[in-house]
């Protein structure tokens, strides 16, 4: 996708970037289409399965945009994972 | 009444022997660590929290409240469902920070954003609030199962009550949230399967759909087909302004921690999963679930309506779903029915137990009372905690009648004028704990007084919900903003730490500044797009 970034260093991933912004548009969008798709489809009106089928293609973009990042996150955060559960120990156990 | 044949019971015997066979097959691994008996060690892929976040919150009552909505307003109704959509936002955007800050609980997060004595006053707060709140669900909860079994088969309500809660408590004494997730798992493919085979089995038997719309049609109820049939801009009983302020207080609260309620049982679900991608992926496609389910709800009850138009009694039409499976399914499959209801009861209240207990051994306990504790001592601590809520939620199921309306007020105030602070903690840097217990603290006086003491004096008229709302947070923020710069900013060591670990959104600049002059982050995000 033209303008979409989809390879991520785990620097650039970790910022909150223009894909983050499309994502938090798509997304409610995605689950309002659904709502009222799923309701007219089962009611078998046409604009229902065309609503509810906007709604498919909207989830395959929003997959295709915010996943590669997403990826990227978890794959550099995992690795620091284990230092920030024993730092979290400390404050639990009053260490800090 | 309902008369189970062989083949009921046999459904029904055999789902709770597998809900059994769960506690022991996890027990093992349940008590390796409180990581093991609250998180599932943290290592579960999406899917798994995703299904319990859907089977959690497919509770006895809910088909009750949805079908009551749906049968007063029509397909409006499906927008008084729509809450759900916080998880829209939330999932990629508070979720992903929640995820990063590794907190058990919410009240555990308090401590790592906010510091000193603020920090460990919301902690304690929160905590307790939560460990009442989950015994207030259980209660709940365990009552409207008691009402449904005295229904089906006369049953006094204490016995349904405790029965089904106490099954439960088994497998969530035995092998913690492990037991929980996996049952869910269960529960939840159960659930889904059933609401989609009842309310299928409902929409036939009311003729189909062009003779339900036929049927609404002829009644002069055609309105009841359309969502978007609004009473007004402000007038009547669905303002567009009520609208509008749902999707607002819905789709917006994603980006904060706690504006919705549901929040703290899949801020626990956010924590099981093995990454930050399989948290997000969960969370989204979990109350995805919820909002198809909503959909094939309001459906059905359209069918029950067409069938049964305008029943009196809110009591009686708020069963609708449940009459359509009762009334209409086939004797053999009324019993893989009861056995769904079941398994909608048992992951609602397994979810409630074991999150209750976590706040009572992460929050309270351990870092309270006694904080050297060794893994095995806070994994007994956990089993203790389940019990104690157990106990409690069946005083609370016993005496609801009598305190229903105070609890529901109690929902209310902890929701409304706290919405806004919620957000800002995620998303502004110099917003502080005094902010947000005075925000609390705010909420508390304000509610009573807008909601209850000025109308009861006829100082201002009794305001429509979503006037109460806007009058809570413009109320709230005129005190909380002002403490909030009348104090010291968070100590900037804990900013910084809690900045590089979670990387928040929003207003965070002299945060962030101060983490690349400490070396920790890179010059190049010193500026980042968007971002103040």
């Amino acid at each position: 996708m033209r303008g979409i970034k989809t390879h991520w260093t785990a620097e650039q991933a970790d910022r909150w970037t223009k894909e983050d912004h499309v994502t938090f548009i798509i997304s409610p969008l995605i689950y309002f289409l659904l709502a009222i798709g799923v309701t007219f489809s089962l009611l078998l009106k046409w604009y229902g399965f065309v609503i509810l089928g906007m709604s498919a293609v909207l989830l395959i973009v929003m997959i295709k945009i915010i996943d590669p990042k997403l990826k990227a996150i978890s794959e550099d955060y995992e690795s620091k994972q284990k230092q920030y559960l024993e730092d979290l120990e400390k404050i639990a156990r009053w260490e800090e | 009444m309902v008369n189970f044949a062989f083949l009921d019971w046999f459904w029904l015997f055999a789902f709770i022997i597998l809900m059994l066979f769960c506690g022991v097959l996890f027990y093992r691994l349940g008590k390796r660590s409180m990581a093991d008996f609250f998180l599932a060690g943290r290592g579960l892929p999406w899917w798994l929290p995703a299904a319990s976040v859907y089977a959690t919150h497919t509770a006895t009552d809910t088909p009750i409240w949805v079908s009551g909505v749906i049968y007063k307003y029509g397909l409006r109704g499906i927008w008084y469902t729509f809450f759900s959509a916080w998880c829209a936002i939330s999932a990629f955007a508070s979720t992903r920070i929640f995820r990063r800050s590794l907190a058990y609980t919410q009240a555990e997060w308090q401590t790592l954003r906010f510091s000193g004595l603020g920090a460990e006053l919301l902690r304690g707060w929160i905590a307790g609030w939560q460990v009442f709140m989950n015994m207030f669900v259980l209660g709940w909860v365990g009552i409207a199962m008691g009402k449904l079994c005295r229904l089906l088969f006369g049953w006094p309500e204490w016995i349904g009550l405790i029965l089904f809660s106490s099954v439960c408590a088994i497998y969530v004494l035995a092998a913690g949230y492990w037991g929980v997730v996996m049952a869910d798992f269960q529960q939840g493919v159960i659930a889904l399967s059933v609401i989609v085979i009842v309310s299928i089995w409902g929409i036939v038997a009311a003729g189909g759909p062009n003779t339900i719309i036929a049927k609404l049609d002829a009644l002069g109820e055609s309105w009841r087909l359309n969502p978007f049939a609004f009473s007004g801009v402000t007038s009547g009983d669905f303002p567009l302004v009520w609208f509008l302020t749902m999707l607002v207080i819905a789709v917006i609260g994603g980006f904060g921690m706690g504006t919705a309620i549901d929040w703290y049982p899949e801020a626990q679900r956010i924590q099981s999963a093995k990454t930050v991608r399989d948290a997000s992926y969960s969370i989204w496609s979990g109350s995805a679930l919820i909002v198809i389910r909503n959909s094939l709800w309001a459906v059905a009850i359209l069918a029950f309506f067409s069938l049964y138009p305008h029943i009196p009694s809110t009591a009686e039409s708020e069963m609708a779903w449940y009459r359509l499976g009762f009334e209409f399914l086939p004797v053999g499959l009324v019993g893989f029915f009861f056995a769904a209801i079941v398994a909608i009861h048992l992951s609602t209240i397994s979810t409630h137990l074991n999150l209750g207990a976590s706040y009572a051994t992460r929050d309270l306990y351990h870092h309270y009372f006694n904080p050297k504790a060794s893994e095995k001592e806070l994994v007994w601590v956990g089993r203790i905690s389940t019990l104690i809520l157990l106990l409690g939620s069946f005083l609370y199921g016993l005496m609801m009648q009598e305190i229903t309306q105070w609890l529901i007020f109690a929902l209310w105030i902890m929701a409304a004028g706290i919405w806004l602070p919620n957000i800002l903690q995620v998303v502004w840097w110099r917003f502080n704990a005094w902010g947000y217990l005075s925000s609390w603290i705010a909420n508390l006086g304000f509610s009573w007084l807008v909601v209850w003491i000025l109308p009861e004096f006829k100082v201002i008229p009794v305001l429509p919900d979503y006037l109460q709302f806007w009058s809570m947070m413009v109320l709230g923020a005129l005190i909380y903003i002002p403490i909030t710069f009348l104090t010291k900013p968070e100590d900037m060591d804990r900013l910084v730490k809690y900045y590089v670990m979670s990387r928040p959104l929003g207003w965070w600049k002299p945060v962030r500044e101060e983490a690349v002059r400490r070396g920790l982050l890179k010059p190049e995000d010193a500026a980042v797009e968007g971002e103040n």
